[in-house]
């Protein structure tokens, strides 16, 4: 048995979804783009049931992805039960999402969810509706588990006699003329792609292409109704059955207060505030900011002192992996341990300390958007982050990117275009991240003494203005929209509750650590082949196959200033861009080595390169996973790159030129 | 006029629903649709986008795609100063509110004064003069 969750976006579907399977789930992507899929099994009296949870929708036209994805699944799975999930707080709109479920099956349960919100606004006469609609009707608060168990029982035993709705007489008469000549072909959902064949649904004309005699019915009809009723077909389609939503809206409930101030409107009043709006988003994202790496940084201390171990003056400290490495190495060949430890472990470690950033940026996250004020970001930055090809919400990717790449590029599943998605994708690694900054203030303490922070600084505005420039350039040539609409839905203010925030958190945490962790153990271990290679030389020298591929490209390397021990530290700054320090350190010696082996001008060269090149293994597995597509990482890569080529070799050249920093 | 040419506080009543493709399908499933009440609630820091109630819920629209929204400036009841005379324009309720209404003599197109604002509010109709709640004023439009 396979069930389809439906549903307007904001109602509380994953939570349905969450409550209907536990924790039989799988999270992925439906094929070939980013929208994510997600797919459970409950059972029920021994019965194994398929549950399938749609992308949330607001009607089910062929002019949107995830609309297209929604209806696609319906006609071609069949599902044997799809269950309508309704913000039954705002019952209206959510109801006219039925009216086109109800054209595509007559197995709907429509879930009533949000129930006790709505009991604050109307009276909702739950058995009427079910009596009306012939199908059965659930109230539910999914938050707290209420309603679920309803759910289940009618999925497998409820009753379906469902009364569609009927369009005006003189319009029913035309699609059966359609639905006729569609019936003799012997194509199912007869009735729907009559329906659609006279609204003009771009897909479903082209379904027809070679059945001229029926788009010619079809289009001959439009113009009848068109002609009766005035207006375009859409607009009347939409009317008719916008009409049956709020007739039987008005049916089955019964308002009891209108108007007055809602709790919403004031703290809209002052959030989404003219002037005050955008200080105090700037100061949420600093609290949100400082909390999290207040909390994160100290686990991440003790993961990485507990593997990595720690040098302290005058030696090291051994972690984990050194005690182990050592242990190994009393049974094991050397090369054999040092590969376990050095290569597998290490990248393990990588991933771990990875995790707490990545559970508390999410935990953020969730409750940000839970409590519905990522839709308010939305409105409020959208007038700037459009120039960028990014509503509002792409903000949010951008300025996470700032502390990791890693859940900040998971972040951009808050933008709802395929697009906009991948656009933000792109620039987000060019944001440089917590771990960038940190090699950042090192290098600019040994060589920039005098005016560290204006170097700094100047990094810092730099990949802004790159950010915004390739925003924009990418919005109007590679990453080009269709001119998706922006209109946005602002759910009002909910508390959001433990339970949906950890479900959040850990799917996401989860999903990391399985996913791109396999991939970033898998780069780990290359990066130790390479470093470790040929056979008996020292680990990471000149001598290995890492410092041959340096010596390889130093030539081209001096035009852009970098000289090949800077060139081993960037390849071993792919695998995480901290360990750049660790690399110096290692091939020159100490800090004072380091500070004679290059011109100012070559550390800042070296720097503008830290800033663009490739992000690190982590994010490009997690750019991987979100967009799946090997062609997109690349390109990644490549822009990064490029643009590090280009600005080192710039300000290296041009520094040259006017005798700056040599 | 335009829906973006309406006025933070504003309400209008949708005429039309231009454009074609995906932003026409949108806003027409958002209900968007002839006939709708439409309310501006409140505009962005820089002008753009715009929230607007409708139906009961809040949506954000840019002001590109408002453009597309054809509507006529209606005043919902509960706003009129006492002493006027207007014509009802739309009356948003089931059809027990609205038989409630056509017994005090307001329907659509009918003239109505307003007597007193508040509170309850007294207006006077072909039939006389009755008292209504600020409830239901409010979802009595006029023009």
């Amino acid at each position: 048995m396979l069930v389809a969750i439906a549903g307007n976006p904001n109602t509380g579907k994953s939570t349905i979804f969450n409550e209907l399977t536990g924790a039989h789930q799988h999270i992925g992507n439906w094929p070939g783009v980013t929208v994510e899929k997600k797919e459970g099994e409950m059972s029920f009296e021994g019965e194994r049931i398929r549950v399938v949870d749609l992308p949330g929708t607001y009607s089910l036209t062929a002019y949107s992805l995830e609309e297209r994805i929604a209806r696609n699944f319906i006609i071609e799975e069949k599902p044997d039960v799809i269950i309508d999930v309704i913000d039954s707080s705002n019952l209206e709109r959510n109801l006219y999402l039925l009216t086109e479920l109800m054209e595509l099956s007559d197995r709907i349960v429509v879930a009533l969810n949000m129930f006790d919100e709505a009991k604050r606004k109307y009276k909702i006469d739950v058995n009427k509706m079910s009596q009306l609609l012939g199908i059965p009707v659930i109230p539910t608060v999914a938050t707290r588990g209420f309603g679920i168990s309803d759910l289940q029982k009618v999925i497998v035993k409820g009753e379906f006699k469902i009364k569609k709705f009927e369009y005006p007489s003189d319009v029913e008469e035309r699609i059966k003329k359609i639905e006729n000549e569609i019936e003799e072909m012997g194509l199912k959902n007869a009735r729907w792609h009559a329906i659609k064949l006279i609204e003009n649904d771009v897909d479903v004309i082209s379904k027809f292409r070679n059945e001229k005699k029926i788009l010619h019915l079809a289009e001959h009809m439009r113009h009848e109704i068109e002609d009766i009723y005035g207006g375009d077909i859409e607009t009347l389609m939409t009317s008719f059955r916008y009409s049956f939503a709020h007739g039987l809206f008005h049916e089955v409930a019964e308002r009891i207060n209108v108007g007055g101030v809602t709790i919403t409107d004031m703290i809209d009043y002052v959030v989404a505030h003219k002037i005050f709006g955008i200080p105090i988003f700037l100061a949420v994202m600093y609290l949100a900011f400082n909390f999290v790496f207040l909390v994160a940084a100290p686990f991440q201390d003790i993961i990485d002192f507990a593997f990595n171990g720690k040098d302290v003056a005058g030696g090291h400290i051994n972690g984990l992996i050194d005690i182990s490495y050592m242990w190994m190495s009393s049974f094991l060949p050397q090369w054999a341990s040092s590969l376990i430890n050095y290569g597998i472990l290490r990248g393990l470690a990588a991933v771990l300390t990875f995790t707490p950033i990545i559970m508390l940026l999410f935990l953020v996250l969730s409750i940000l958007e839970d409590s519905g004020y990522l839709a308010r970001v939305a409105f409020l930055m959208d007038r700037i982050t459009r120039k960028m090809g990014l509503e509002g919400r792409g903000i949010i990717p951008l300025m996470l990117g700032f502390g990791c790449n890693v859940p900040a590029v998971m972040a951009t599943r808050a933008l709802k275009n395929e697009k906009e998605r991948k656009l933000s994708m792109a620039l987000n690694p060019l944001v440089p991240c917590g771990a960038r900054i940190q090699v950042f203030a090192f290098i600019t303490s040994i060589f920039f003494t005098n005016n560290q922070a204006l170097v700094l600084w100047s990094l810092l505005i730099l990949s802004m203005i790159v950010v915004f420039v390739m925003g924009f350039i990418y919005s109007r040539t590679i990453f080009k929209g269709e001119g998706e609409p922006f209109v946005m839905e602002l759910p009002p203010y909910r508390v959001p509750t433990l339970k949906g925030i950890t479900v959040h958190m850990w799917e996401k945490s989860e999903g990391f650590l399985r996913k791109a962790g396999t991939i970033i153990v898998g780069a780990a271990t290359i990066i130790w082949f390479l470093a470790a290679l040929p056979w008996g030389v020292k680990y990471g020298s000149p001598q290995s196959y890492i410092g041959q591929i340096a010596f390889l490209i130093a030539p081209a390397g001096k035009y852009l200033g970098l000289t090949p021990q800077a060139i081993i530290a960037l390849i071993f700054g792919f695998f995480a861009k901290e360990v750049v320090i660790d690399v110096l350190f290692v091939l020159y010696g100490t800090k004072g080595a380091i500070a004679i082996a290059m011109t100012p001008l070559q550390a800042y060269s070296f720097l503008l390169f830290i800033l663009f090149y490739t992000p690190c293994v982590a994010t490009l597995a997690t750019i991987y996973e979100e967009a799946k597509s090997l062609k997109f990482v690349t390109f990644v890569v490549l822009e990064g790159l490029l643009l590090a080529i280009v600005f080192s070799f710039a300000a290296y050249t041009i520094g040259l030129a006017l005798g700056v920093g040599t | 006029m335009k829906l973006s040419d309406l006025k933070a506080g504003e309400t209008g009543v949708v005429k039309n629903v231009l454009g074609s493709g995906a932003i026409h399908t949108r806003l027409l499933s958002m209900g968007i649709l002839p006939g709708a009440v439409i309310r501006v609630v409140r505009t962005s820091p820089l002008g753009d986008p715009v929230i607007y109630e409708i139906r009961g819920f809040f949506i954000s629209l840019r002001k590109k795609e408002a453009e597309y929204v054809e509507v006529d400036k209606i005043v919902p009841l509960h706003l009129v100063p006492p002493g006027s005379d207007v014509h009802v324009v739309l009356v948003d309720g089931g059809v027990g509110f609205i038989r409630n209404l056509n017994s005090m003599g307001i329907s659509i197109g009918k003239k109505i004064k307003v007597v007193e604002r508040c509170c309850p509010m007294r207006i006077r109709t072909d039939l006389g003069e009755f008292t209504i709640g600020m409830g239901m004023a409010y979802r009595i439009y006029v023009r």
